[in-house]
């Protein structure tokens, strides 16, 4: 995983949204410079991978002035672990930050009441109760907790929210945003010596930590301070009764997206070291919460582990999922009606709110385009009516993964991206609507990806007969008399095509093949600079290298071949 | 009101004895053969005689190895104040010298290290030693991690203490268990088990397994058991050093008392995953502990070693009550604490009450793992009440034993499931490896022969893909090709089918199709699965559920005996199971 800039940008952008890569580019640094405390940065990141969709929301938030409205339009869980988001923008349009009290350690919010919290996080009733069980009454040691379930089943929501009910102090890091060791130990440390990275210190941290050895005495170190500061906070509000509001002597450590350790270099240490934190520190005023998306016995080690307390999150079930998402609707009986519609038969393809969520919301744009007035309580009639309206584009939208509402941009796209959008333009099989590619691409552009998924797809033996060296006036007769002699290799090549995929090339080839092919239509050979340029991004998997020219990179063609029958048309 | 506030108490209570080693290995430390008593002769004796020496603890995790060294120190630092100086270092923690060391800069740095160490010792040695008459302890934490590369530490500490006048102990803790041990032990619980079963007696519990660990004499074992199959004891030249201490019988804990129903739990785990046979590790990359150490490091290494073990059943059952019961001289109230004593004694006393316990041990009985359940039990109390009840053991021991696969199973959806169900048509049919692409045009066949509801377009499909991968239910077979996209890539299976069987037969709407696709295929190639078994056995590298690794060890025994087969042949794959094992 790449530093947080590079990736969420890349993310970010193919999703398509109206914003200019250069505002982002800003926002994102100037939330940075302002020093947002930690937990938002990591939140906002989190939430950047998790789901793409929610970046749009979140600057919506900082663009206006802060307004709960925006953000409980939010269809997901989000719209709890949002709440901190704005509370936090706040500390960062003030610009003049305070320094960090001990306060700073419990959830940033006004604290909520049980029913609250269990309300507001439909279908996790089960686990909230579990986990506070588990954490027990205050000022009770706890021996490590695991907390598992699939992405989007709202594990780092409900832990966070249950901080925030029982208002005591956490350090929260995830190792998604923490990409290395050293920033996982230094994130914790600063947040435990109250420390804020600004222009004042150059952006560093508290500590430098690289080894696990420093961190465990750093850290001994930093609770122990901490834990003091809270008994005499405690000694403090008990007499005066007035700034209470944090309240125990224990600190928590939440380490979130615990699954990506695995992928870290050292991991075959790192990670026992992680679950043998708690019998290391041995301070009883520690509790250590993992959050991950996989199940414990995927974590199994060489010599074994301490275990943690397993708690499970299961997906949401069909009737969690009803609630979640007639939470914050503005027409309640309209969208349960368009629910009874729609969810069954997406919950047989998926149960995850974020993909959920992104499907629907067309969906009900569709199904609300016959209505007049969107407050109405729809009849039986009615819902007869629209979903008559509806059913056809029910179909068509279950086999989409993706869909882009707003004009795509070209630059910039990964191999994966490409992947979703060729599916997004590959309507249903059974009916093969040979429709147009959705989005522009200049000619030569057409032509790089067509050479591009030859070079890919043939072996680099034919091209000498597919095209001759005079650039062969009719190469495309050429090629399909070749396939007709190949015929017979051709359920051969099929399953190794399946098995291996496309071949890999040099860049002299793609260039040679485009020669030939572009000779045949009169085309200049000028494209050729600028065409290179979209064309390692279009459509061909960079394998590695800087300057595209030079060296011995090799690309690859993903592009399938009915895109590539929609490019020639 | 008030009741809910002394069951808040007596729960914190509950709660930090739970988390304090200390305590829970405490009761332990009396009787004469424990471990407790052991260490502590040997510490002792080195410090009084002023004598070198260097110790083994070794055993699973969860056995109270640290907690015990903790307890022997602290004793010794009371009853010899300022003749004892600790030095604490863990492998996980410090020998990341030897590992950075290794893999960048050879000798410089690495003569670096070794003169720091070194000096460092000559100070300390004959500064702090020499001249205040101190013993030193190293407590070597993780010790195998310091057997790795060069182990220039190893060699400087335990030639320093031969060289310098001084006196040093070291002590290594380890879970990376001997193997030779371990069959050792193992044959010796087949004799047992053998012998009992002849003169059909059930075995009392031995009067002095009293403590939940014991140690091996290994020169003993291999003059005094000629029968034992599996006895190939090298390196162990200095290991017979007479040692009063260490030439206690081995016991096993309650093996042969309770083989039919062990027998039966085998079966079941046999049921479980027929699949996940280990393939037999080649030896050498499977050393122990001590024979990770370097030839020199060794012979200044004394074979010394204590061996921890999980409790038997009646040791359980002395922890639970030490750990639960609650002391009537504290600030609760006197009432209370008889009425609560009395429930719970009453409770532990129940059939059914053992009957889990019986559960929980069989999949694992390490002290940890009993913590982790009594833990669980204690915040399940109802406040209200305020006393445990056996219904907080049973959900307890639910939330502890998770099988996590078939959880995820429970989790799919129809369209993820029908992407196993190919998975697993394509792996009965033996191909060799399959990717996206292949699951793919199975489950357009699928959809041809059997006109399902659920065909969705391709890309959906690989959506439903990667949250398979994504759920680790499935994974690719190789780290390689990370430049590939993932329809290229070639997967397995995480599963076995006796998993998605159940998972699919537990799903709350599965369609019947999937079902009966799943049906009719394995019923029809019945000798494909087991040939496909055969090749499991030997080159399955699929992983294991951590509780069955920790079943298999004990049912070695059992099986060999049971099936009359060739322990080396059987032996070594199930041993390979173990969870001390790498």
């Amino acid at each position: 995983m790449g530093a947080l800039n590079n990736f969420s940008v890349g993310r970010w952008l193919t999703v398509g949204f109206d914003y200019p890569k250069s505002i982002w580019r800003v926002e994102l640094t100037t939330s940075l410079q302002l020093s947002v405390p930690d937990i938002f940065l990591q939140q906002l990141a989190g939430e950047l991978f998790n789901q793409n969709y929610r970046i749009l929301y979140i600057f919506k938030d900082m663009g206006k002035e802060e307004s709960p409205q925006v953000v409980t339009r939010r269809t997901t869980r989000s719209s709890s672990s949002s709440t901190p988001n704005s509370k936090n923008l706040e500390t960062t349009k003030s610009c003049n930050p305070q320094p960090m009290t001990i306060n700073d350690l419990v959830f940033g919010d006004e604290p909520i009441s049980f029913d609250d919290l269990i309300s507001s996080l439909p279908g996790r009733r089960s686990q909230i109760h579990e986990l506070v069980r588990l954490l027990g009454p205050l000022n009770s040691p706890t021996i490590p907790l695991f907390i598992y379930g699939g992405t989007s089943t709202g594990k780092t929501s409900v832990v966070l929210q249950i901080f925030r009910y029982l208002n005591r102090p956490f350090v929260y890091t995830s190792c998604r945003t923490c990409y290395n060791p050293r920033v996982l130990f230094e994130s914790i440390l600063n947040q435990l010596s109250l420390h804020r990275k600004d222009v004042g210190n150059g952006y560093s941290s508290a500590k430098r930590c690289e080894r696990p050895s420093d961190f465990v005495n750093l850290l001994r170190e930093a609770l122990l301070t901490v834990v003091n500061n809270l008994k005499g906070h405690l000694e403090n509000s008990s007499s005066k009764k007035s700034i209470g509001r944090i309240s125990g002597k224990m600190v928590y450590l939440i380490i979130d997206n615990l699954e990506l350790v695995r992928e870290w270099d050292k991991s075959a240490n790192l990670l026992p070291f992680l679950f043998k934190l708690y019998a290391i520190l041995m301070l009883p005023e520690v509790g250590l919460v993992y959050i991950s998306n996989t199940s414990p016995d995927t974590y199994y080690s060489d010599t074994g582990y301490i275990e943690p307390i397993p708690v499970y999150f299961p997906d949401y079930t069909e009737e969690d999922l009803r609630q979640i998402f007639l939470r914050n609707q503005a027409n309640q009986k309209l969208y349960s009606s368009f629910l009874e519609v729609v969810l069954r038969p997406f919950c047989r393809t998926t149960r995850r709110v974020d993909e959920l969520s992104a499907a629907f919301s067309p969906l009900f744009k569709k199904y609300c385009e016959p209505l007049s007035d969107l407050g109405i309580s729809p009849s039986e009639e009615m819902k007869r009516r629209l979903f008559s309206h509806l059913q056809p584009h029910i179909m068509p939208s279950l086999n989409e993964v993706f869909k882009i509402s707003s004009r795509p941009s070209s630059e910039g796209e990964s191999n994966k991206e490409k992947a979703n959008r060729q599916g997004c333009t590959q309507r249903l099989r059974g009916c093969p609507a040979i429709d147009e590619i959705d989005f522009h691409m200049s000619t030569s552009a057409k032509y790089l990806l067509i050479s591009a998924f030859l070079a890919s797809r043939n072996p680099a033996t034919l091209d000498a007969s597919l095209f001759d060296s005079t650039g062969g006036s009719d190469n495309r007769k050429r090629k399909r008399n070749s396939s007709v002699k190949s015929m017979e290799h051709k359920e051969a090549a099929e399953q190794e095509l399946l098995m291996k995929g496309p071949g890999t090339f040099p860049l002299e080839r793609l260039l040679a093949i485009f020669q030939c092919i572009t000779s045949v239509e009169e085309y200049t050979l000028e494209e050729e600079e600028p065409g290179t340029n979209s064309l390692g991004v279009e459509s061909v998997g960079y394998k590695g290298g800087s300057c595209p020219l030079e060296g011995s990179t090799r690309y690859r063609s993903t592009v399938s071949e009915d895109m590539a029958l929609k490019v020639i048309i | 009101m008030g009741r809910e506030n002394l069951a808040g108490e007596a729960l914190i209570l509950l709660r930090s004895r739970l988390c304090n080693p200390k305590f829970i290995f405490s009761p332990f430390s009396d009787s004469p053969d424990s471990n407790y008593s052991k260490l502590k002769f040997i510490l002792s004796s080195s410090v009084t005689e002023a004598c070198n020496n260097s110790v083994l603890l070794l055993g699973p995790r969860g056995c109270g190895k640290n907690a015990v060294l903790e307890l022997v120190i602290e004793d010794l630092l009371k009853e010899y104040p300022d003749m004892i100086s600790v030095i604490k270092l863990n492998g996980l923690l410090h020998s990341d010298d030897n590992c950075a060391v290794k893999v960048q800069l050879d000798t410089l740095l690495y003569l670096l290290v070794v003169a720091i160490v070194l000096t460092y010792l000559n100070i300390f040695v004959t500064r702090e030693c020499g001249l205040a008459h101190k013993t030193v302890m190293f407590v070597l934490d993780e010790f195998d991690l310091f057997a790795q590369g060069k182990q220039r530490l190893l060699y400087c500490l335990l030639d320093a203490m031969q060289s310098v006048t001084s006196q040093a102990v070291v002590i290594g803790v380890s879970c990376r268990l001997l193997e030779r041990d371990f069959e050792r032990e193992l044959a010796v619980a087949q004799r047992r088990m053998t012998a009992s079963r002849a003169s059909s007696v059930q075995r009392e519990p031995h009067p002095h397994r009293r403590v939940k660990s014991r140690q091996i004499e290994p020169h003993r074992c291999q003059t005094g058991a000629q029968s034992e199959p599996i006895g190939a004891l090298e390196g162990q030249s200095k290991s017979g050093e007479a040692d009063p201490v260490l030439s206690e019988p081995l016991q096993s804990p309650g093996l042969g008392a309770k083989q039919d129903r062990t027998l039966q739990t085998y079966r079941t785990l046999q049921t479980l995953c027929p699949e996940h046979r280990p393939k037999p590790r080649k030896l050498g990359t499977q050393k122990d502990a001590d024979q990770l150490l370097e030839k020199r490091v060794r012979s200044r290494f004394s074979h010394r070693k204590l061996l921890f073990l999980p409790p038997s059943k009646e040791d359980l059952q002395r922890l639970i009550k030490h750990i639960l019961v609650l002391p009537t001289d504290s600030s609760l109230p006197h009432d209370y604490v008889v009425e609560f004593n009395a429930k719970l004694l009453n409770i532990l006393a129940k059939e059914r009450f053992k009957q889990i316990i019986d559960t929980l041990s069989n999949s694992d009985s390490t002290c940890s793992n009993l913590l982790r359940f009594l833990f669980s039990a204690v915040c399940h109390m109802d406040l209200k009440t305020g006393f445990l009840l056996i219904e907080n053991f049973k959900a307890a021991l639910s939330s502890i034993q998770r099988q996590p696969k078939l959880e995820g199973l429970k989790d799919c959806s129809i369209l993820e499931l029908y992407m196993l169900v190919c998975m697993w048509r394509l792996e009965v049919r033996e191909q060799d490896s399959y990717n996206f692409n292949s699951v793919m045009k199975e489950y357009r066949s699928i959809h041809d022969s059997f006109q399902t509801s659920d065909y969705y377009a391709r890309n959906v499909c690989l959506r439903a893909f990667e949250h398979l991968l994504e759920r680790e239910l499935i994974s690719f077979m190789d780290h390689r090709g990370h430049n590939q996209s993932t329809e290229f890539r070639p997967a397995k299976l995480l599963i076995s089918y006796h998993e998605l069987y159940q998972g699919l037969k537990s799903y709350r709407s599965c369609p019947i199709q999937i079902s009966c696709t799943n049906e009719t295929r394995t019923k029809g190639s019945n000798a494909a699965v087991s040939s496909r078994r055969k090749k499991g056995r030997q080159q399955k590298p699929n992983r294991f559920n951590v509780n069955h690794l920790k079943f298999a060890a004990w049912f070695a025994a059992v099986w060999i005996e049971e099936e009359n087969l060739v322990p080396s042949v059987l032996g070594k794959g199930i041993l390979n199971l173990f969870p001390f094992h790498p």
